[in-house]
């Protein structure tokens, strides 16, 4: 019998969505997703988005020993756009089991959620740990205080926030012949359509440096107080 | 009339305090947008698909369970501001899981077709069910907002986006905090039960659950550096922030030894940490650099950080936590 996460042919065909822009402080984060994608015959990463970040996540890709798929885009999009993007993707891989590197950048756990919906998959957020054998993924998620333990059996988009090794430094990316680019047509998505969930344009916001400023940022971190 | 739905964690026999605050929340912007409050508690029940408990639209819960229970979480979610409270009964086992809870979810989204959907940020199932719903009714999405303004209300996130009452389409809400409302009185309330057959996702089978380590933490974590721990008012202060803001600390076995952290908070040199936000104070030795918000406090920033303060530690973080203890 073929296990519930594989296709017709009896393969399991994993993605990892590397999102669309590079990890805000460290690509530590982005190497532990790679790494764990790696453990999987046949991963592929996807990255969206403007050129040198479509090279950087090429070239990471490339060091796990992954293959990879680009899709060069100016939008700039909500979590539902980014999504479309890669359950398109998906589509066009047949992918039954998608990664996500949910820790580089804090907009990203969004996108889990959103896949699954869009791909009528299960979900799984925040997983610390992932291994796998010949029917089950098994996962490991924070919830709050406790520590998960998951058995995953089909079709599943699950959330990492596994570290890579340390990095200080790294090599700047050169354009990668190995990346395979997939333009938004050619995913069967319109640019015009998709443009529907995007976001008005923003500064880089500035690094709060007063303590009112930095007050305003925590504000809404505040716990509830006793009895209210 | 609009829908304004909130979801209801439980913790324990009673409603997580940040579903209480998403309430709040949400009873301010129903009051400023006239619209209706629903309060909704998914609640799991053996025997829902037998339809032994049909459908009720009274203010009599016959529901499972402990009815001293049921009565305290009506009586919370009254005096929290709801105008009517959903029962969505399932088989599963609860647990902060979109597999587990998500079917039963659903139907309370097809019932009441809401405008605004708020989750307590902090709530246990928020993570899971907010971004999930938000796709599923093709809703915008804030993380961590709050309410703003006095008889306009809007929820504003930090970027500064908002959600209004003239907006068009649906919005989710994940509350990072709200200001505490004068409890309500008003407790003849409806409750409405929906009752789901069928359960969880087979796809998802949680095998158990142990304490997670303090690295794998996804809150709010306060790191401290060796540099600065031996300080008694530093010390004091980093107390005063980390109880204002409901934060874990964390440092080296050096800061546990002095007693500023415990035993169970020491992290080892270099180990990445992911939490939501994190308060670097001085120069602590773990890798904060997975954190989605990072402040600096004592080392004048660095590279991408949403926050630093320079000068005395102890009395930044002083001022810090009264200010927010102020608001």
């Amino acid at each position: 019998m073929t296990a519930p996460d594989r296709n017709t042919d009896g393969t399991r065909v994993v993605a990892v969505w590397l999102g669309h822009a590079p990890p805000v402080r460290s690509i530590r984060w982005l190497d532990g997703a790679l790494k764990a994608a790696a453990t999987f015959a046949g991963a592929t990463a996807v990255a969206a988005g403007h050129q040198a970040w479509l090279d950087l996540a090429a070239d990471r890709a490339a060091r796990a020993g992954l293959a990879s798929v680009g899709v060069p885009t100016e939008l700039e999009l909500d979590y539902l756009g980014w999504a479309q993007v890669m359950a398109s993707v998906a589509r066009k891989l047949a992918a039954t089991t998608i990664l996500v590197d949910e820790a580089s950048r804090p907009e990203r756990f969004a996108e889990v959620g959103a896949l699954a919906e869009l791909t009528d998959a299960a979900q799984l957020t925040h997983v610390v740990t992932l291994a796998v054998d010949d029917v089950t993924i098994h996962a490991a998620r924070t919830a709050g205080a406790l520590l998960q333990t998951v058995r995953i059996h089909g079709p599943a988009v699950i959330g990492l926030r596994i570290p890579g090794a340390p990095i200080d430094e790294y090599p700047t990316p050169t354009p990668s012949a190995a990346m395979r680019r997939l333009d938004l047509a050619a995913l069967g998505l319109d640019p015009a359509v998709l443009a529907h969930r995007g976001l008005p344009p923003r500064a880089s916001p500035l690094a709060h440096r007063t303590l009112e400023r930095v007050a305003d940022h925590l504000a809404v971190h505040v716990a509830p107080r006793k009895g209210s | 009339m609009a829908a304004v739905l909130v979801h209801i964690d439980l913790d324990g026999d009673r409603p997580h305090a940040s579903s209480l605050q998403a309430l709040a929340a949400g009873r301010a912007v129903a009051s400023s947008w006239g619209a209706t409050l629903y309060a909704a508690v998914i609640a799991r029940d053996p025997d829902a698909s037998t339809g032994a408990r049909a459908p009720s639209h009274s203010g009599i819960m016959r529901l499972p369970g402990d009815a001293r229970t049921i009565e305290a979480v009506r009586a919370a979610l009254a005096r929290g501001g709801a105008d009517k409270i959903v029962v969505a009964l399932t088989e599963a086992q609860i647990a902060p899981l979109w597999s587990a809870v998500g079917a039963a979810w659903q139907a309370v989204l097809d019932q009441l077709r809401p405008r605004l959907v708020v989750f307590g940020a902090d709530a246990p199932s928020a993570i899971e069910l907010g971004p999930r719903t938000a796709a599923r009714i093709g809703a915008r999405l804030f993380l961590r907002a709050r309410a703003q303004g006095s008889e306009l209300v809007e929820l504003r996130d930090r970027d500064g986006s908002c959600v209004r009452s003239h907006d068009s389409g649906a919005a989710v809400v994940l509350v990072g905090s709200a200001l505490p409302l004068d409890p309500h009185n008003d407790d003849d309330i409806d409750v409405m039960v929906l009752t789901l057959a069928g359960g969880s996702d087979a796809r998802i089978e949680l095998a158990g659950s142990v304490p997670a380590e303090r690295v794998h933490a996804t809150g709010i974590i306060i790191a401290v550096g060796d540099d600065v721990a031996d300080d008694p008012e530093i010390a004091a202060a980093i107390h005063r922030l980390a109880r204002v803001l409901g934060a874990h600390l964390v440092g080296s076995a050096a800061a546990a030894a002095i007693g500023l952290v415990g035993a169970g908070d020491v992290v080892e040199r270099g180990a990445p940490i992911a939490p939501e936000l994190c308060i670097a104070i001085g120069r602590p030795a773990i890798d904060v650099a997975g954190s989605a918000s990072l402040i600096r406090v004592g080392t004048g920033g660095g590279k991408a950080v949403d926050g630093s303060l320079s000068g005395p530690i102890g009395i930044q973080l002083a001022e810090l936590a009264r200010v927010l203890e102020d608001r």
